[in-house]
């Protein structure tokens, strides 16, 4: 028995420990966070964007629209991106072998006429069928290829853009019409950028308007409205905060700007990774810092696109479980990079939180919480300790959810409404009773689903990429 | 202290911090209620006495009077978004005007301050009410470490002419990345005639590691002043220079253009050959047409393209050279050949030929 209670008693302290340290750190990014916040809405009021938009400093983009199976919304997608504020860009669709109409319906709202290719392949893709320019807009290219992944639609766009910076749009996903033109900002600012993330808010419950949103509400539902909160924290305090570090590794794949000229150095997205991404990110760090390339890749908040989000527990868990996965691939791929001093900071600070505080947390919690329910069991531990460290582990996370709320109200206050702003409170509470722990419970379920399916890795995601509309 | 006391301690901590939080969400947004209520009636006003003004109904103390009863930065963003729409005289008025105000001057001191952000409310004020007198102030601000600083204080280029200032953009202009450069270019054209001479002194300094940076912008100026020096870049010996002279060659129809361009089309760089090709094609003098001719059959892909695009500017002559390459030899230039000529004017027109 005394060994017994050893063991608990030591895993206990460990795990009490692992709390801790990462508790600074979100104590460390939220500081962080708030003269980020401070400069960034400065810069963004301060622009005089007019006088930018009529200059011809602008960068030229091209935005990348993989489509699979997107007709019911695929032309107002298309229209919405194609009326973006912005002087100098390209549309690139890629039809990725759809099984229904996608491809017609593109042809018949835009007036689709066939051309030859004529640029090289850079990166290797699944054959491409056609390329079809527009009579009606001259921006738009489609492609039409055989299904490869998401991925691979995202490659086959970047070998047909012509310009030197490519953002990647989900064809579900409305971005603000301003937010291609905020969202060079860091290029007309002058740094060594090779990537910018924007935010990505939830769209769920908002009003939308020929492809805009043009009211922003919180769901009243509590799977959303919880999201929104999540999404908040995410982007608002947790990116900015890696900003001060220099380590942002998620740049998020629905709205973020690349250079070109990285991306496919490294050989495009991985078709065969899990959450493209991340592994995208993990591997533009890994070649600049190799070739020792003086770059930054900063989110900036201004710029916005908005995305639907699970309302279902099953979709939900389904997509925080790949989420997961991918975090995992990833972390293993690249392992040769945790404690690099090659890597900088980024070998340093960024792999080991998200290896150790991202990655391995589920897990952790889980064994928290058995090591409590054990302890209590046989008297181990007292029941009023462990009730108040629970009290004081979920007041943590709610202080942290609404520190998220308030850079969202001193900063954009998307969210006009005192109904939603109560909401919003609301949520941060509640995130804590039982979502957290379905939150918990399915990404530790991507562990096993990495155990099980080690070696059909790549099988599955070849044909698992479907993100329909 | 037990563990107990501390988690008990750490409880109470959050309790009150969450309470704070929570108190100061609210006070935030009551706060910017009251002062929206408050500056929205004073913005309609400063935006009203504008319009009156720029249309010659009212006196200029009017405005004077309503931007000192706005906060600094609302001033300024007025001023700002005003300085477009009122014609440059009347203009000019305001800003000797706003010279002698409290305000304005406290903006001007900021000029070296050592926040970022009051230099940069300075240097958006000086981009639109900038007197000659400002100048050593603007340069400095160019000059500014901080990109936001620097990128607002050189749109003061397009109100006041000054060699001075001018001279300082054109100095930092071929040390910023590309996209800043061509925003300092936009903003430099409007002093045309001290840039062309700084220009003519600049191209001659042939170790200079900014050289290339310089003679891309002086191609775009695409003055003919620049031509002869532009031309002698051709045979330098970086190639990144060789890219610019041939890019640059192409909008002057000279005979000397033509010449240099012949030579660069064989250069050893397979950036310059494209880019000479393309050039040569926005001149189209028939006698270079063997050159693009030639070119279509290079060993890479995109000088093939280039020439192939360029031909189609020979009108009649090009497209026959192209009919004859879809048939030729050359698999290459066959492959090309088609590739263009199946290409729909639209599509042409995207690639700006």
């Amino acid at each position: 028995m005394s060994g017994f209670t050893a063991v608990v008693g030591t895993t206990d302290i460990a795990i009490l420990l692992y709390f801790l340290i990462l508790n600074s750190f979100y104590a460390l990014l939220l500081i962080l966070s708030i003269p980020e916040i401070w400069e960034q809405t400065r810069l963004a009021e301060d622009e005089d964007f007019q006088r930018l938009m009529q200059s011809d400093a602008l960068p030229p983009i091209t935005i990348l629209v993989p489509a699979y199976n997107e007709s019911a919304t695929i032309e107002a997608s298309v229209t919405a991106i194609l009326t973006l504020e912005y002087r100098n860009y390209e549309v690139v669709v890629v039809n990725d072998g759809s099984r229904d109409d996608t491809m017609e319906q593109l042809r018949h709202a835009f007036d689709l006429y066939e051309i030859p290719r004529v640029y090289p392949e850079t990166i290797a893709t699944k054959p491409l069928r056609a390329l079809y320019r527009s009579r009606s807009r001259s921006r738009l290219l489609v492609l039409d290829k055989e299904n490869g992944g998401k991925a691979d639609s995202l490659n086959a766009a970047i070998n047909a853009s012509r310009f030197p910076l490519v953002i990647a749009v989900d064809a579900d996903t409305l971005i603000e019409p301003d937010a291609l033109l905020r969202l060079t900002r860091p290029f007309l600012l002058g740094r060594d950028i090779a990537a910018v993330g924007g935010t990505v808010r939830v769209a769920n419950s908002c009003t939308v308007k020929d492809g805009r949103v043009t009211d922003a509400r919180v769901s009243s539902r509590p799977l959303p409205g919880i999201q929104v909160i999540e999404y908040l924290r995410a982007f608002l305090f947790g990116r900015l905060g890696w900003n001060r570090l220099g380590g942002n590794l998620i740049v998020s794949g629905a709205f973020g700007l690349f250079r070109k000229e990285y991306v496919a150095a490294i050989g495009g997205y991985h078709t065969s990774s899990i959450v493209e991404d991340l592994d995208l990110v993990v591997r533009l760090h890994r070649y600049l810092r190799h070739h020792k390339i003086r770059y930054e890749m900063p989110f900036i908040p201004d710029p916005v696109a908005w995305t639907e989000v699970p309302e279902s527990m099953k979709i939900l868990a389904r997509q925080r479980e790949r989420w997961h996965r991918g975090l995992i691939a990833a972390m293993w791929e690249y392992k040769s990079m945790l404690f690099n001093p090659r890597y900088g900071r980024i070998g340093f600070l960024a792999m080991p939180f998200y290896t150790f505080g991202e990655m391995l947390a589920p897990v952790v919690e889980v064994l928290g919480y058995v090591v409590t329910v054990l302890g209590l069991a046989f008297g181990i531990v007292n029941v009023s300790f462990a009730l108040l460290f629970i009290l004081v582990a979920w007041g943590y996370g709610m202080l942290l959810s609404i520190w998220a709320v308030v850079l969202e109200e001193v900063s954009f206050r998307r969210y006009r409404r005192f109904g939603d702003l109560f909401r919003l409170l609301l949520f941060a509470a509640l995130e804590n009773f039982g979502y957290r722990q379905c939150t918990v419970w399915w990404r530790l379920k991507a562990f096993g689903s990495v155990w099980r399916r080690k070696h059909v890795w790549g099988d599955m995601v070849r044909k698992g990429f479907a993100t329909p509309s | 202290m037990t563990a107990r006391q501390f988690l008990i301690v750490v409880a109470l901590v959050q309790g009150v911090l969450l309470g704070a939080l929570i108190v100061l969400i609210i006070l935030n947004r009551w706060f910017r209620l009251r002062r929206s209520a408050r500056l929205n009636p004073r913005r309609q006003a400063i935006d009203a006495s504008m319009r009156r003004w720029a249309a010659g109904a009212t006196p200029l103390a009017g405005v004077l009077v309503g931007l000192a009863r706005l906060p600094v930065p609302l001033a300024i963003d007025a001023l700002v978004s005003w300085s477009a729409r009122v014609p440059g005289e009347r203009w000019r008025q305001l800003a000797v005007a706003l010279e002698q105000h409290w305000w304005a001057r406290i903006v001007r001191s900021n000029s070296g301050s050592a926040r970022w952000w009051k230099r940069l409310e300075c240097a958006r004020f000086l981009s639109v009410a900038a007197m000659p007198r400002d100048a050593p102030r603007l340069v400095r601000l160019i000059n500014d470490s901080h990109p936001a600083v620097h990128v607002a204080a050189v749109a003061s280029l397009e109100r006041i002419e000054n060699s001075s200032l001018t001279l300082a953009a054109l100095e930092r202009l071929p040390r910023l990345p590309p996209t800043v450069q061509a925003y300092y270019a936009a903003m430099l054209r409007r002093s045309r005639p001290v840039v062309i001479q700084h220009l003519q002194k600049r191209l001659r300094r042939n170790d200079d590691p900014a050289l290339a940076r310089i003679a891309e912008f002086a191609g775009r100026l695409g003055e003919p002043a620049l031509r002869e020096r532009l031309t002698t870049l051709a045979d330098h010996p970086d190639p990144e220079v060789r890219v610019q002279s041939a890019r640059a060659l192409g909008g002057f129809p000279h005979r000397e253009s033509v010449a240099a361009l012949t030579r660069l089309v064989a250069d050893s760089a397979w950036a310059t050959r494209a880019q000479a090709a393309r050039s040569l094609g926005m001149i189209a003098d028939v006698t270079t047409l063997p050159l693009v001719r030639a070119a279509l059959r290079d060993p890479v892909w995109w000088v093939r393209l280039r020439a192939a695009l360029a031909l189609i500017r020979f009108a009649a002559a090009g497209r026959k050279a192209l009919l004859d390459a879809e048939v030729g030899a050359d698999a290459d230039a066959r492959a090309m050949a088609t590739l263009i000529l199946g290409l729909p004017a639209q599509a042409l027109a995207e690639f700006g030929t």
